[in-house]
């Protein structure tokens, strides 16, 4: 088994049973996965509670916390959508808070990264682009076929433009999924190569260290900055559907 | 994050080197035996996690922000009317600096002038008074000066008659000697 490795780093990616569990013969055990996704959300929870427990006119520091994320969010959502994603905000908000605590928990040592795993974002990409089709389309009827065909092109270039925009449009899933968990995947897995070199290089592990705790700033950064490139291109591909001429 | 994918398929043969004896070979993400549970328990908790915001977090924080919004645009709609309220009452006060400044100026002057005529009528009066009791006087002068006059015109025509009387016999009258002291 790879536990018996201490330096295999796609061993952290490896989900185990904590609890057996079946719904109509398919697997659904509680695993390490589903743990850490408990975590992140007992995470949000918890900075909420306590930043909505005492709430004033003058914040304390986990009101100004919470607030801050809640702005941040509102922001974004009102700069790339406008009014009309109001609606969708709640959805946003937890996407953002949910990915920002799976990344930022699966930087600490000897835990589990959700979002490394493609079936989790693959799973939040699907449902934003199943959505946000579906919006399209109640929003515009089939008006909304013309994000295939930009406006102001000649049309003997139809031809060529349709085909990349169709499949420009139907590799938004993809992208946005691969995106989030290669650069965990990738991320969490330097880290743990570079950490066993510092094992294995005894007295001159100091080196692989330095360009450890640099590596390490840098994911921390990563995690944040991918969960807002997720939020955002969410807000984007929402934005293309209620607004399909620009 | 190319260069780390870059790096990643470098290293991925090392550590497929030290994962020898792994029961699958290949990524833990490609097993499709754990797709199930993942999805089932990102429904779960994402679910539980968009409720907790939707209906707990939002609405509180939405009315905290507005609250304090709306107090902070009171204040300073309250501070505006202050401020107004102060620079009406500093007119208020300026207007009435004045207004009393002018009555005080009137004042001064009219009682500047009752004071200039009353000095006028008594100056006036005072030089009648002064007129009348020089002419007075005037008279009175005139008159002793008559008298003396002739006290001394009589006393003249005595000393003569007494003179004359010690070396003439006929005595003139008094007519005659005045006649001929003229």
């Amino acid at each position: 088994m790879a536990a018996d490795n201490p330096i295999d780093p796609i061993h952290q990616f490896e989900i185990s049973k904590i609890a057996e569990m079946q719904i109509a013969g398919i697997d659904i055990s509680f695993t390490n996965s589903s743990l850490f996704m408990v975590f992140a959300i007992a995470a949000t929870m918890t900075l909420f509670i306590l930043g909505l427990s005492k709430r004033s006119i003058i914040p304390n520091r986990m009101q100004m916390l919470s607030e801050l994320s809640y702005n941040f969010i509102a922001n974004m959502l009102r700069d790339q959508v406008g009014d009309q994603g109001r609606a969708y905000f709640p959805f946003i908000f937890s996407l953002f808070m949910f990915i920002f605590f799976c990344n930022f928990i699966g930087l600490i040592p000897y835990t589990f990264t959700v979002t490394s795993h493609l079936i989790v974002t693959f799973a939040f990409a699907g449902l934003i682009f199943l959505a946000v089709t579906l919006i399209g389309f109640m929003k515009n009827g089939l008006g909304y076929l013309r994000i295939f065909y930009p406006s102001g092109i000649p049309i003997f270039l139809a031809p060529l433009i349709v085909p990349i925009e169709i499949i420009s449009y139907l590799s938004k899933p993809i992208s946005l999924s691969v995106r989030l968990c290669a650069n965990m995947l990738a991320g969490h897995s330097i880290l743990k190569i570079f950490a066993g070199f510092i094992v294995m290089l005894g007295f001159l592990g100091f080196a692989p260290l330095i360009f450890l705790v640099v590596l390490y700033a840098l994911e921390t950064l990563i995690a944040a900055l991918q969960a807002y490139i997720f939020t955002i291109l969410t807000c984007i591909y929402l934005n293309d559907a209620l607004h399909p001429d620009h | 994050m190319k260069f780390f994918l870059k790096i990643f398929i470098f290293v991925l043969p090392l550590s497929e080197a030290y994962a020898e004896g792994q029961k699958s070979a290949g990524l833990p993400q490609m097993d499709i035996s754990t797709f199930p549970s993942q999805l089932f328990w990102l429904i779960v908790t994402f679910t539980a996690l968009y409720l907790f915001m939707w209906k707990f977090v939002i609405p509180r924080l939405s009315t905290t922000i507005e609250e304090r919004k709306d107090k902070i645009s009171n204040d300073i709609n309250e501070a505006e009317n202050l401020n107004s309220e102060a620079s009406k009452i500093l007119e208020n006060y300026d207007d009435k600096m004045n207004s009393a400044s002018l009555e005080s100026n009137e004042i001064v002057s009219s009682s500047k002038a009752t004071m200039n005529e009353y000095l006028d009528k008594l100056k006036k009066d005072n030089e009648i008074k002064i007129n009348a009791m020089i002419t007075e006087s005037e008279k009175k002068i005139h008159q002793q000066k008559q008298q003396s006059e002739q006290e001394i015109k009589k006393a003249t025509i005595d000393t003569i008659k007494s003179i004359v009387s010690k070396y003439v016999e006929t005595v003139p009258s008094d007519d005659e000697i005045s006649k001929k002291l003229n």
